[in-house]
């Protein structure tokens, strides 16, 4: 016989996930393997000559780079050499500052750090993270994408998303020739929402830093980096490639963060049987070699493992405080779909929430799930009132704001008529008032009219021909009586030759003013100290669209 | 100061210095060229007349109405060596030296043309390239666009491509 309880569990939504026992020997384990080196550093003549239990001559080229580039060596010795305890009970003590404790962390080698957070419990590292990410004021990205690949719909969707609160937007593709299109939309819709918005197109390398030059995107993420030689090898870069992307973009003004994330080396079944902390703490200081800015860490693209074994979720909370660690922005993930369960995807995005990150989100899905191009989000468009409900019970600031309905269509309308007015004026192709309309309703690409994709297509090809940039677009969007959002677009092509979002963790408000790591820096250190919201802010996170007042009874 | 005041100042500096010995070796700051502060970030608000872009024009000097006209190029909206350089000071200031040596790098790229960017970035993914191809990659970024640091890099690239068996077979 049965028992119905155990009936009634195993069709809960938690027994559709995976879940799977600790597999050592081939890196299937979160933290602590019994294969991960001990930490270890040796300098000599002002070179790290052994790092994490290996000789230089043995050193992979992982190792190379971060012995060079990684790692502070003036403190490196007598930091590898104090108790790792002593460096955890640092990262949660609010007497000792910000400042200080990026000495030591800083001065650490990859071993070390993975030793030090695996001497915290997640309330700890929530702590610590409060103290230790750059930026002061917390802030979110979204996603905007569609199964269709419709730019109508983008632009309405990315008004929608800015003026929900998001300071970051990322798109990416279902076919691989429409990111001009996708990068293109969402920056104009981006910027009827909410000027000074970033914006980014995730695609291949090469095509991504393309749009970035052309003024299409503000900022690239989508740059991976991996935890194991082998793994690099299969991504197709190395450090070197990678850390010259990163000049290259900054080369042209363009604000970048790498990404990582635990977990893709043992999907890659090259994990050479370390743990996956111990991995991505590599792939961390390979970032700060490289001289980035940031990182999106956090498992990203492969959460289902992590997500599958014992303490995978501390283990990405403690990833991203590796990477504040390192005084790195951190995209702190959220991001790609992990469980069936909306108990588990909130106890994980709570974990960031509550403490509040440079990116709580990276992103968000500011579309419905199932228009999101990234596999799906952790949170999705239908979450966006849940969200809001959240910040407002626990007081805790997100980084969304509840919007009214009349505002949210009137953005989507005026975002997808600019997309239509630029479309006609630069010779695309048409984009139909039914379109527009459509857009401006919509809440996914079922609710959209189709496109003539060979068409579209065709114009993208033609649109990189004649190198459309970013002025091409100020132009037709001031031609065609867009004057405000033709402003906000060239305003934000201006930062550029300012340089200021190239520093550390850098949003830009409405007002253009660049909020970062220099002029923002945190400076958590206890209660009311930091990042303490503001009455102002307080009252708009508490507007939900259905309270009741007491006055109604 | 009485005695037991005396006394309790001198154990506060001993203990004060006992714990930040690691800290105060390494805050010392390098040297800048220029009168760069933290106070002059963000250069966009604080100091748009001192920031030329990369064809000369001073950052406060480009408006909406000169974009329009067409008196604004896309070259007038590239960044500056000097600017990047200036950012790398911002970012030594606040104790990035990684982030401001990679501002460096990226300063010595603004002379690089994009296609010779992208086609550089190709070349140094695996296998791609020989070792020579690498070194004379390195020359050109030397003798042609005078990037000494991305040079070094390329050669030291070279090197490890070499030692691990990554280079074009």
């Amino acid at each position: 016989m049965r028992s119905k309880r155990f009936e009634v569990l195993e069709n809960r939504p938690v027994n559709q996930d995976g879940f799977i026992e600790d597999w050592v020997e081939v890196g299937l384990v979160a933290m602590d393997s019994k294969y991960d080196p001990k930490p270890s550093i040796k300098v000599a003549n002002g070179e790290i000559v052994e790092l994490d239990g290996k000789k230089k001559e043995d050193f992979d080229m992982l190792d190379s780079f971060i012995a060079k580039y990684g790692i502070n060596i003036e403190n490196a010795e007598e930091v590898c050499a104090m108790d790792s305890v002593k460096i955890a009970r640092m990262l949660v003590d609010i007497n000792i500052t910000r400042d200080e404790v990026i000495q030591y962390t800083t001065a650490m080698t990859p071993a070390k750090a993975a030793e030090v957070v695996s001497k915290l419990t997640v309330l700890e590292m929530m702590t610590a993270i409060s103290k230790m990410r750059a930026r002061q004021t917390p802030s979110n990205q979204c996603h905007v994408t569609n199964l269709r690949d419709n730019p109508v719909q983008i632009a309405a969707d990315a008004a929608e998303g800015a003026l929900r609160g998001f300071d970051e937007e990322e798109t990416t593709v279902g076919v691989a020739r429409y990111a001009p299109f996708n990068a293109l939309a969402v920056l104009v819709g981006s910027q009827v929402g909410r000027p000074g918005l970033l914006t980014q197109c995730a695609v291949e390398e090469a095509t991504e830093l393309t749009l970035g030059m052309r003024g299409l995107t503000s900022y690239a993420e989508t740059v991976s980096v991996y935890g194991t030689e082998p793994v690099f090898m299969d991504g197709d870069d190395t450090p070197w490639s990678k850390a010259f992307l990163a000049s290259a973009y900054a080369s042209r003004g363009l604000k970048m963060r790498f990404t990582s994330g635990t977990g893709s080396e043992v999907l890659m079944a090259y994990a050479e049987q370390k743990s996956m902390l111990y991995l991505e703490s590599r792939c961390v200081f390979l970032t700060k070699g490289a001289g980035v800015q940031g990182l999106q860490n956090g498992s990203i693209s492969c959460v289902g493992v992590p997500g599958a074994v014992a303490g995978g979720v501390r283990t990405i909370v403690a990833e991203n405080l590796i990477a504040m660690m390192l005084d790195l922005e951190c995209a702190s993930g959220n991001d790609q779909t992990f469980t069936h369960s909306d108990i588990r995807r909130t106890a994980k995005n709570l974990m960031a929430m509550v403490p509040g990150t440079d990116f709580i989100n990276s992103g968000f899905s500011a579309v419905p799930n199932y228009d999101n191009m990234f596999a799906g989000s952790n949170m999705d468009a239908e979450d966006f009132d849940d969200w809001n409900a959240v910040q407002r019970d626990l007081k805790i600031d997100g980084g969304l704001r509840p919007i009214k309905e009349e505002e949210a269509i009137k953005v989507r309308n005026k975002a997808a008529k600019a997309l239509q007015a630029i479309f006609r004026e630069l010779n695309l192709t048409e984009i139909t008032d039914e379109e527009v309309e459509a857009a401006t309703y919509a809440h996914g690409s079922n609710d959209m009219p189709d496109r003539n994709i060979p068409a579209d297509l065709k114009a993208i090809e033609d649109m990189m021909k004649r190198k459309i940039t970013g002025l091409d677009i100020v132009k037709a969007l001031y031609k065609t009586n867009f004057e405000d959002v033709s402003n906000s677009l060239f305003q934000l092509l201006k930062q550029r030759a300012a340089g200021d979002y190239l520093q550390t963790s850098a949003i830009i408000d409405e007002n253009f003013n660049v909020i970062s790591a220099v002029n923002d820096a945190n400076t958590y250190h206890g209660p009311m100290t930091g990042y303490v919201i503001s009455d102002e802010r307080w009252n708009e996170m508490k507007k939900l669209n259905n309270l009741v007042k007491p006055e109604d009874f | 100061m009485n005695n037991e005041q005396l006394i309790e100042s001198v154990v506060r500096e001993v203990l004060n210095s006992m714990e930040k010995g690691i800290t105060t070796k390494s805050t010392k700051q390098t040297s800048s060229n220029s009168n760069i502060s933290i106070e002059d970030y963000p250069f966009g608000k604080k100091i748009p007349d001192k920031v030329k872009t990369h064809s000369g024009k001073k950052l406060s000097e480009l408006t909406l109405e000169k974009a329009i006209n067409g008196e604004v190029k896309n070259d007038d909206l590239k960044v500056s060596k000097e600017t990047l350089d200036m950012q790398a000071e911002v970012a030594e200031k606040v104790n990035r030296k990684a982030l401001a040596d990679n501002f460096r790098r990226a300063a010595e790229l603004i002379e690089v043309p994009d296609e010779r960017i992208l086609e550089i970035y190709g070349a140094l993914r695996p296998y791609r390239s020989t070792k020579q191809e690498l070194l004379d990659i390195a020359d050109e970024l030397e003798k042609k666009y005078n990037c000494k640091i991305n040079s070094e890099f390329v050669r030291e690239a070279a090197e490890v491509y070499e030692k691990r068996g990554r280079l074009k077979k």
